[in-house]
């Protein structure tokens, strides 16, 4: 415990400021917190799934959590079981393994929600497409409502995404 | 004043029925035997009650004396209201149990099942004998009028318990856990029998009513001797902490509805015989009698519900839950002492109201889950939590039973835990009015204890409920599991029944309970009531709210928030998907919570105090650490507390036991010469005199 505290008293603040373009990054954030509250009536539940991925896309949506963009304080939440989730990210070419599981987690959420595929892999399997694999892209196998594109899409894209997405959301 | 007509009549059917079940226990074939014990035993608990519910309605005591060539050797029974509230749990457990015992075991040996591996039995015959003497001996305690009666059925009660706790004797899991229950009973025992004797010095044939005279008089030295002597002797019998530890083994290996029996009742025998001497015969004391009460109280409620978690055998965890609830009644109880001492009257007696009250509340659902517990054992055989899983699909009406009783033992409103338990908060702050500083630091102390105690239970009884009944069955015996007899599910019906009514009327059972106290010195003989608000003013009745509308508003809620969904326009669609098991192909019990895992959380914030020892072997492939080839756990937890305590107990006498056997040699001839010798030595003093 001691341990603990002296280290955090020595390593004080580390967080950065916004890189250039930062402050769309934040309005973004904002936006998209307004637009949850109205159409949910409370912050936005996320469940990643990585359907076969090579990380690189897992690299960017953790930065969604880091310390610069730090969106869990405007109500985009990461949770552990589809079950809480309003909308599912799902990275990757779906390889066979995981195709099973991806249909069981989107059939696990509870309507409506919302499937938002990250990456170029998500789309065309990129890189890895024609592999024995890989069953295709994440439309094969769920229903998607937005493709985010890039290898990997950076953080704001992916913000970017999730803001589109949430149009597709019924009015309550 | 001598007892009515209809008193004698009660008691006597009473007693008669019992023996009277036990005599066809042993005359009749097994089917029949089973039969009849079970219904006389019922009767018999049943005019137990109506001779209660006299004794409470009629306040005052009639006192029966059975003749007897020796003075000191007569039997005297009394019937005043506080015995009468203990005939009464009696026969509240007495009855469901006997009606219960009608459909246990029948189908397979219960030996099979009951205790370990053992072959405990209750179609063993003589076994079936007991149980209704058992219940005599332990109604017969309480009516006792005389120190000799008193010790006696006392004696009597407890070795009764043995020959029910060792069974037919040959699983030795059983006659180890008879040692201790024999052991630490006999113990105590002593201590009572020299309490008693001790408070009984200057009188003529040891009647209460002299002691009570006579307590006046006693050494302030001699009545704190009597006063510990009892909380040992008692202390032992009810299982507070350091003497507790009888109970997690002889609970488990006794039939369960001998359980329920001991538990539920047994138990609160060692209650009444604290308030029958420490408040009735010497009429309280100084307010460190009531101080060590409450602290034992404390020790033992957190103690035994933290041994509990942990527990992943059903029966011995219900165990420990008794010890954490007997604790609670001693917290009660040791705050009466101390408002009385004070000269608290109103608070005292609304303390030892609620003490009654929680014990009663205890007696019903604890005897409910034991109840449910063997009917969970004759479904799937075994005890052990990790073996269980699913049974509420197979058997829902024992599981509905269950869990009203968890949701009883875990105080939640509007059951009969959460009624006594408020009562009990409600004194515990009104402790603050106390004048001394220490003592009211003590009572803001036991309270706190006292919420973590209640919030543990609650952990401890979703996973006695959780783990057994929910999910997938564990086993092919779970699997197989199916619905116990009619008569078991109606035992356990009733005492479900009796935890609804006792948690939902509340105010009719507290002034009732109180009088029970009625006429004690220091007390108050005003009834005590049931309020909700925080803190109690005598008189106050305004922000009364009764917990009866507490649950109509539960169960208008339990209406009314659907209701509003729906007039709030959101879909109705049902969408049944599986259970997520985080994708996986199939799902299969090993991906359950244990019971281990479930408590794991808290057994690592205690690990202090549970010690606990782990080994990991692990047998890697020779060719590289990455492949592993058989990964072995063990955790254990030992209970280190107990070592620690009887460890040099035992040190202690076992040598004076060796020297013990040089008189006790068994050979008859000796023993014959012991006769003679004595007889002689009494002539030669009687001439000499
Ligand atoms: S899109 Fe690029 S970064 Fe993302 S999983 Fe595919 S290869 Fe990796």
């Amino acid at each position: 415990m001691a341990l603990l505290f002296s280290k955090m008293w020595r390593t004080g603040l580390v967080t950065e400021d916004l890189p250039s373009g930062g402050d769309e990054g934040l309005h973004l954030a904002r936006v998209v917190e307004e637009r949850t509250r109205r159409l949910l009536g409370r912050s936005l539940a996320i469940r990643e799934v990585d359907a076969g991925s090579c990380n690189g896309c897992e690299l960017e949506i953790s930065g969604l959590n880091g310390p610069v963009y730090d969106c869990e304080r405007f109500g985009v939440r990461f949770v552990a079981s589809p079950r809480h989730a309003d909308m599912l990210l799902v990275t990757g070419p779906v390889t066979r393994n995981m195709e099973l599981p991806l249909r069981k987690t989107w059939e696990a959420t509870p309507d409506p929600k919302l499937v938002v595929a990250v990456g170029e892999c998500a789309r065309t399997c990129g890189v890895f497409a024609g592999s024995y694999a890989v069953v295709g892209g994440v439309d094969r196998v769920i229903p998607v409502d937005l493709f985010v594109p890039g290898c990997p899409p950076e953080p704001l894209d992916i913000l970017r995404g999730i803001l589109k997405a949430l149009d597709r959301l019924p009015r309550r | 004043m001598p007892p009515s007509f209809e008193v004698i009549g009660f008691l006597g059917i009473m007693a008669v029925s019992y023996i009277a079940a036990a005599a066809a226990a042993l005359l009749f074939e097994d089917d029949r035997a089973r039969r009849v014990t079970g219904l006389l035993s019922a009767a018999g608990a049943l005019s137990g009650m109506g001779a209660a519910a006299l004794g409470l309605a009629a306040g005052g005591s009639s006192v029966l004396e059975l003749p007897s060539a020796l003075p000191e050797a007569a039997l005297e029974f009394s019937l005043d209201a506080l015995s009468a509230a203990y005939l009464l749990l009696i026969g509240l457990v007495g009855v469901p149990a006997a009606i219960y015992s009608l459909g246990y075991g029948p189908e397979r040996a219960v030996g099979a099942v009951d205790g370990a591996l053992g072959r405990h039995s209750t179609g063993w015959r003589p076994a079936r004998a007991i149980v209704p003497l058992f219940l005599l001996a332990m109604s017969l305690v309480v009516l006792a009028n005389s120190v000799f009666t008193f010790l006696l059925f006392w004696e009597v009660m407890s070795l009764a318990s043995y020959f029910l706790v060792i069974g037919r004797g040959d699983s030795p899991e059983n006659l180890s856990a008879g040692r201790w229950y024999a052991g630490m009973a006999h113990a105590g025992f002593a201590a009572i029998a020299a309490a008693l004797w001790l408070a009984a010095a200057g009188t003529e044939a040891g009647r209460f009513e002299e002691i009570r005279q006579a307590a006046g008089m006693l050494a302030p030295a001699a009545r704190h001797a009597v006063f510990l002597l009892a909380l040992l002797g008692f202390g032992s019998k009810a299982g507070v902490l350091p003497l507790h530890a009888w109970l997690p083994r002889a609970h488990p290996a006794a039939p369960s509805h001998v359980s329920a029996l001991m538990s539920g009742v047994m138990l609160k025998i060692g209650m009444y015989g604290l308030l029958r001497v420490g408040l009735d015969l010497l009429g309280g004391g100084p307010p460190w009698w009531g101080g060590l009460v409450l602290a034992l109280g404390v020790v033992s409620a957190l103690g035994g519900i933290l041994s509990a978690l942990v527990e992943n055998d059903l029966k011995r965890l219900l165990a420990y839950s008794s010890v954490e609830n007997i604790g609670i009644i001693f917290i009660a109880v040791g705050i009466g002492l101390v408002f009385q001492s004070y000269g608290m009257a109103g608070l005292a007696s609304m303390a030892l109201a609620a003490a009654l009250y929680h014990a009663i509340n205890h007696a019903a659902f604890k005897g409910l889950l034991f109840l449910g517990s063997g009917a969970v054992l004759q479904a799937t055989g075994t005890r052990n939590m990790e073996e269980m899983g699913g049974l509420i699909k197979r058997m829902p009406q024992t599981a509905l039973c269950f869990l009203v009783g968890s949701t009883a033992i875990a105080a939640l409103p509007p059951l009969n835990g959460f009624a006594s338990e408020w009562m009990i908060f409600q004194s515990l702050l009104a402790g603050a009015a106390i004048p001394y500083p220490l003592m009211a630091a003590m009572m803001a102390i036991a309270a706190g204890t006292l919420a973590l105690t209640g919030g543990l239970a609650a952990v401890c009884f979703v996973k006695a409920f959780g783990i057994p009944f929910l999910a997938m069955p564990r086993t092919a015996a779970a699997e197989e599991a199916r619905e116990v007899p009619r008569t078991m599910r109606l035992g356990m019906g009733l005492l479900a029944s009796a935890c609804v009514l006792l948690g939902v009327l509340p105010f009719a059972a507290a002034p009732i309970l109180s009088r029970a106290f009625f006429g004690m010195p220091g007390l108050s003989d005003t009834p005590a009531a049931f309020r909700l608000g925080l803190v109690m003013e005598a008189g106050a009745g305004a922000s009364a709210i009764s917990p009866t509308a507490l649950a109509l508003c539960l169960l208008a809620a339990g209406g009314a928030i659907p209701l509003a969904f729906r007039l709030a326009g959101s879909s109705r669609a049902l969408r049944r998907a599986e259970t997520w098991g985080c994708g996986r192909a199939v799902q299969s019990p090993r991906m359950e919570y244990t019971s281990t895992a479930f408590a794991e959380p808290l057994r690592r914030v205690f690990a202090d105090l549970y010690r606990p020892a782990k080994t990991l072997d692990i047998e890697f492939h020779p060719e590289s650490k990455y492949f592993v080839r058989s990964i072995q756990y063990q955790s254990r937890i030992r209970a280190w507390f107990e070592d620690a305590v009887y460890r040099p107990l035992f040190g202690l006498a076992r040598p004076l036991a060796g020297t013990g056997r040089l008189i006790q040699s068994g050979s008859l001839h000796l023993y014959i010469a012991y006769i003679v010798a004595a007889l002689l030595a009494l002539l030669l003093l009687a001439r000499w005199m």
